[in-house]
């Protein structure tokens, strides 16, 4: 393993994959440092880019736009008081007091460092366990691969904020999409209403791009022109106080427990099915206020806080990688772009990809590697553009990722219909976020749609018992996990509803 | 009991989901498959109109909304995004029209300019050249280096 390992390395550091991987990790540094701009967005915009590339440096550039996102969005969070991107939203919380305390480099390099040790120990997970997590996947049949999908999506849409029902619904709608089209068995189309233009189905990436992006930008368009909504002063253009680098790294490594512990939460989350870097950033600084000797500093500009979520939400990436390579699962957006540029390269990920592509895979780990020091490297020599780049206005931002968008989605068949797939889905996915419905589970089910299909017309084919999904072991408790998810949802919104009630007086 | 956003909606997708359904029991079954394509859709939709039954009626016995405190709301500027997606709209239908370059150019200086609007000559120099520069780097970087086809517009022939 550890020579693969090595030669994924040294095959990485060649210019041919170094390059993309560095200028991936400077656009996912810039795009987190965006206030408005998600690692998502980031990966769509960078996507186009990697169709003309060979499938490592395509896949090392977005890897490196994934692990420079994470890291990015923290300077938005010290500087602004706003989080660059919702995977560094924790960060803000002690992040953004730090700095106004007179110490914006302490706060800025004490988060860029702790991401840099977080990941590289989520690396260890992410090179060390992918591939036993594959061998148990292999001893899936289509009974568990169903089962298991659907325990990913009751867990999305139970995890959603707003409404259980709404999250169930928008995966319902993602599955929806996946079925208009051919039938995956017979051929048969399916809700075409004899239409040309949809007789294919619908390309995963522009709707995926059309949902994401649109939503984003044209949520942001709404509080153009309007107040900023911040109590307190943002601190643009500001220079950095002398310090030293050493002197961060041992306030780091004072805390072993806390840096390790921080990086194993951001890689169950990430491991976890399309939950994303936010929550991992809020879990693992909520875990680390619960241990600290001094919960009472946190909030006010404390070290472990900018710790735990930096840490965090860097490992998360790992998690994320370790589902897509082992399940061929997308631990989260960002993940499931990448799972579609994967799909344009003819490569399929699931638990044979490790065995079936090991220079692939491999290569995938070192640039997952790399991307660390890339991005310390970024950091150092940019730091002053990156004070600055928070302030760039939405106006220009917007065009830019929008023409970025239509040519990903062009570029894909060379056609203009997949342009209109990204503008119709544009409009839906708007549409779907004002009504208060949320995206992952729609995207996680519009990613796993076809398989879910498939694996289950494969188990009826194979055998007509419908227990089988619950008796066999592994199916049984997966459907039993989906049950609970869904049960400990409901139960947290009843109990969420009635303190709410307690506290509203009634009129 | 009235109904709100929310039951709108879930009425609207439990209609689309029973429209659905019908038409996915209406199609053809596969000799040598024990299910046929309707199969699967079915269970979706099937799914999806339960739940979107249990919106609406979520939504009727949901309380009357307490109005207080809605000026607190940050104010919204839909009146942006209806252009926005307008000029958007614009430059998918203009594409294939006058092309990729010509295009880009439009639709980068008009979202720009109805985004912020320049006062200055500067401004609309800067909006200009930002506009110019994101067509051609885009054109350059696709079509020259990544070798990535981009629409050729048909009045114009380029």
């Amino acid at each position: 393993m550890l020579d693969l390992l090595w030669h994924g390395l040294v095959n990485v550091a060649q210019w041919k994959y170094l390059v993309p991987l560095f200028a991936g990790t400077f656009i996912g540094v810039i795009g987190g440092s965006l206030p408005g701009v998600t690692i998502t967005m980031t990966v769509i915009v960078v996507l186009p880019f990697t169709y003309g590339l060979d499938p490592l440096a395509g896949l090392a550039a977005m890897t490196g736009v994934y692990v420079g996102g994470s890291t990015g969005g923290l300077i938005a969070c010290c500087l602004l008081g706003i989080p660059g991107s919702p995977a560094s939203i924790a960060t803000t919380f002690d992040g953004f007091p730090m700095a106004r305390n007179g110490e914006p480099g302490r706060a800025i390099w004490l988060g860029v460092w702790a991401s840099v040790w977080g990941g590289l120990l989520g690396a260890l997970f992410l090179v060390f366990l992918t591939g036993p997590l594959a061998a148990i996947a292999l001893e899936f049949g289509p009974w568990e691969y169903f089962s298991l999908f659907v325990l990913a999506m009751a867990m999305v849409a139970g995890l959603t904020e707003s409404s259980l029902l709404k999250g169930l619904i928008s995966t319902a709608i993602g599955l929806l999409i996946t079925v208009v089209g051919h039938d995956p068995i017979g051929s048969v189309p399916r809700f075409t209403f004899g239409s040309e233009f949809i007789g294919g189905g619908f390309p995963f990436l522009p709707v995926l791009i059309g949902i994401f992006a649109f939503a984003q930008i044209m949520t942001d368009l709404e509080k153009l022109n309007g107040p900023r909504g911040q109590a307190v002063e943002p601190l643009v253009g500001i220079r950095l106080e002398r310090f030293s680098h050493l002197k961060v790294n041992l306030e780091i490594f004072k805390q072993p427990v806390l840096l390790g512990w921080a990086t194993v939460v951001g890689l169950i989350i990430g491991i976890l099915p399309a939950i994303g870097g936010s929550a991992s950033s809020v879990m693992a600084y909520d875990q680390a206020k619960k241990f600290s000797k001094t919960p009472e500093r946190f909030g006010k500009g404390h070290p472990e806080g900018i710790i735990a979520s930096e840490a965090s939400n860097n490992a998360n990436v790992s998690g994320s990688l370790m589902t897509i390579m082992a399940f061929g699962i997308p631990g989260d957006a960002v993940t499931a772009v990448m799972l579609g540029a994967m799909t344009i390269h003819g490569i399929q990920s699931g638990p044979l990809f490790i065995s079936q592509n090991p220079d692939l895979a491999y290569g995938i780990y070192a640039a997952y590697i790399l991307a660390h020091p890339c991005m310390l490297l970024i950091c150092v020599a940019l730091m002053p553009l990156m004070l600055r780049v928070t302030s760039v206005r939405m106006a220009v931002l917007a065009p830019v990722v929008l023409v970025l968008c239509v040519v990903g989605a062009y570029a894909l068949n060379n056609t203009m219909q997949s342009v209109y797939v990204l503008l119709l889905f544009g409009v839906v996915g708007y549409a779907l976020v004002k009504l208060g419905f949320p995206l992952a589970p729609l995207i996680l089910g519009l990613i796993l749609g076809d398989q879910i299909e498939i694996n289950l017309v494969r188990a009826i084919m194979t055998d007509a018992n419908p227990w089988l999904f619950m008796t066999r072991p592994i199916s049984g408790g997966l459907l039993a996990a989906a049950v609970l998810s869904v049960a400990l949802a409901i139960w947290q919104h009843l109990r969420h509803q009635s303190r709410v009630a307690e506290e509203e007086p009634d009129f | 009991m009235t109904i709100g956003r929310d039951g709108i909606t879930g009425l609207v997708l439990l209609a689309i989901s029973l429209v659905l359904l019908v038409q996915s029991f209406q199609l053809p079954s596969l000799p040598i498959v024990p299910v046929g394509p309707g199969f699967y859709p079915a269970i979706v939709l099937s799914f999806m109109a339960a739940a979107s039954a249990l919106l609406v009626l979520q939504d009727l016995m949901k309380r009357a909304p307490v109005t207080a405190g809605a000026g607190d709301a940050p104010r919204r500027n839909y009146r942006l995004v209806v252009i926005a997606f307008a000029i958007v709209g614009c430059y998918v239908v203009l594409l294939p029209l006058v092309g990729f370059r010509l295009a880009t150019v439009l639709f980068v200086g008009a979202l720009q300019a109805a985004l912020g609007r320049p006062r200055t000559s500067r401004q609309w120099a800067v909006l200009a050249a930002i506009a110019l520069g994101t067509a051609a780097a885009s054109y350059f970087i696709f079509e020259r280096y990544l070798l990535v086809l981009l629409p050729r517009g048909a009045w114009t022939g380029f």
